[in-house]
């Protein structure tokens, strides 16, 4: 079954076209990814699967529901991560996740908050008021308070970003193992890099989508520099970065004792994501 | 309902965690009222000031309740915790609701010290039935301003949206209510706008219960109109609260 299917949905801020006759769908757990550059729209798709935007046209339907209409039914299964922390300063780290665990009327509330918080790894600071957290760990209370009712989807916009590489590696595996157990997870990033840790990406720019594919086959996309030495004589070449190619292209040297080195520079999903969105941008001028 | 007290406690936790904003409510209005006591005492001893005291009082009590609490709300605007409430599974209802019996609390803090204190600075020599009355009144108009908080802050985007509403809404309170002069002489215009403002109908209130021939059936009208601005209140701002944009 598909979590989230959207159909030529279209959102417009006054004139401004936010998101242009999007698409796409996401099977039931799966680690979703949306990449795009600041303003590509990844916040409004977002905003408007959660039922906090309406749409100006277009079909959608997140767990088969449709997000305005059967909200209240929506809105106990949906976990939502914004971008801004969106918490109480003046609240302990404890009492944010208590007060929006309790929206949900979540069972054994006290444990299941102790439980996320170390994971979190914010259990010693957990009574001191959020106000005093940095910029990271604010991100990390605002995740505890989007998971604390066991979601079945969950919408995160941009959950690691300013979070520091532990803690990003550590929430990545926290997401795998959601999605394991059936979870399906939606998360935003502008960082190109964390495209390889889902099982499927989209790729956005201006409101568009330019791309939709597992990273795996993005990084095929890319190209391969080849540097061989045949007896001391460098030889350089550019090939495309399947495994066959390069097979291909090693033949030719027929692979023998003369071959004295080989040299290989893939180019990463970032390089890849971004000679993407940079194509676009050159059809578009020209 | 549970939902309506789940966020009235999370705000009172939040009033009693900042403790300049609890300082700002309570301690501004007694301060101010020590002003006016200040500048009454220089005025010549025929003028009447004493039945100005409990009207300006209320009038102040009003303004501070009006002003923290469309703030506070427009800051979970602007902070994106009440986008998150609603998406959260808090209703809007259980929002306003949760607001009111919050700042139920703290209204019911303000008009204690404020009356009290006016009572003591002035010797003011009321009776029993007359404080209790005071208070009532005071208390109600707090609500009410608390209400028009809620409901102002609908329409603000940011914290600096709901100052152009002070000059709107507070300012005319003071001139065209009878909080200053008696709106008798004022054009008929002036006089439908002032009958407008709540504050009009808690300062007519005030006026009549000090009087010593007052009976309460004389201004059953204005209870009944200051009460039926807190509903009036309350159902506006459920229907200009958006959940969505
Ligand atoms: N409330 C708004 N009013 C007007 N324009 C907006 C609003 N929110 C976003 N936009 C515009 O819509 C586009 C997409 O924004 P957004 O969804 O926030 O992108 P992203 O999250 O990918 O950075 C941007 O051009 C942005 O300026
Ligand atoms: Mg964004």
């Amino acid at each position: 079954m598909n979590a989230i299917e959207i159909e030529n949905l279209s959102k417009y801020y006054g004139k401004l076209r936010a998101l242009n006759s999007m698409s796409l769908e996401v099977p039931e757990g799966t680690i979703y990814g949306l990449v795009g550059p600041n303003g590509s729209g990844k916040t409004t798709l977002i905003k408007v699967l959660v039922g906090s935007l309406h749409p100006n046209s277009g079909f959608i339907k997140v767990l088969g529901l449709d997000p305005l209409k059967d909200k209240w039914k929506l809105r106990k299964q949906i976990g939502y991560m914004p971008q801004s922390p969106a918490l109480y300063d003046d609240l302990s780290a404890r009492n944010n996740i208590m007060f929006f665990g309790k929206a949900q009327n979540v069972p054994d509330l006290k444990k299941k908050a102790d439980e996320i918080l170390s994971f979190a790894e914010l259990t010693s600071r957990a009574n001191d008021m959020v106000g005093t957290f940095s910029g990271g760990m604010k991100k990390r209370v605002s995740l505890c308070c989007a998971l604390i009712h066991n979601p079945r989807i969950i919408f995160l916009d941009e959950p690691t970003a300013a979070v520091d590489p532990h803690l990003k590696m550590q929430s990545w595996i926290l997401f795998r193992k959601l999605a394991q157990s059936g979870v399906t997870i939606f998360i935003s990033t502008h960082q190109m890099d964390e495209a390889m840790l889902c099982d499927k990406v989209t790729i956005l720019r201006n409101g568009e989508i330019l791309a939709v594919d597992t990273p795996q086959n993005i990084l095929q996309r890319g190209k391969t520099n080849l540097k061989i030495s045949v007896n001391n004589e460098e030889k350089v070449s550019t090939i495309d970065s399947t495994p066959k190619s390069l097979a291909d292209e090693l033949k030719k040297y027929g692979l023998e004792k003369n071959i004295t080195s080989v040299e290989l520079h893939s180019s990463n999903i970032e390089d890849i994501i971004l000679s993407i969105v940079h194509e676009k941008e050159k059809e578009e001028k020209s | 309902m549970t939902h309506t007290f789940i966020i009235a406690q999370r705000v009172l936790s939040q009033l009693k965690g900042d403790r300049r904003f609890l300082a700002l409510s309570i301690f501004a209005p007694l301060l101010i009222i020590y002003f006016l006591k200040l500048m009454f005492d220089t005025f010549p001893s025929f003028v009447d000031v004493k039945s100005n005291t409990i009207p300006i009082s209320a009038f102040i009590v009003h303004f501070l309740s009006f002003i923290l609490c469309a703030v506070l709300l427009v800051q979970e605007r602007t902070r994106g915790t009440l986008e998150r409430m609603m998406i959260g599974g808090f209703s809007k209802t259980s929002i306003i609701g949760g607001y009111s019996l919050g700042y139920f609390g703290l209204a019911t803090l303000q008009a204690i010290t404020v009356l009290t204190e006016s009572i003591w600075l002035f010797n003011l020599s009321y009776d029993t039935k007359t404080v209790v009355l005071l208070f009532i009144v005071i208390w109600l108009l707090a609500i009410v301003s608390v209400m028009l908080g809620i409901f102002i802050s609908t329409f603000a985007k940011h914290e600096a949206h709901v100052f152009p509403f002070i000059p709107l809404i507070i300012l005319p309170s003071v001139f065209l209510t009878g909080l200053i002069i008696k709106p008798d002489g004022l054009p008929i215009w002036a006089v439908i706008i002032g009958k407008c403002l709540p504050l009009h109908y808690a300062v007519n209130i005030i006026h009549e219960i000090v009087k010593p021939e007052y009976k309460i059936i004389d201004t059953l009208v204005d209870f009944g109109v200051l009460t039926g601005y807190i509903f009036g209140l309350l159902g506006l701002a459920s229907l200009t609260l958006k959940e969505t944009e």
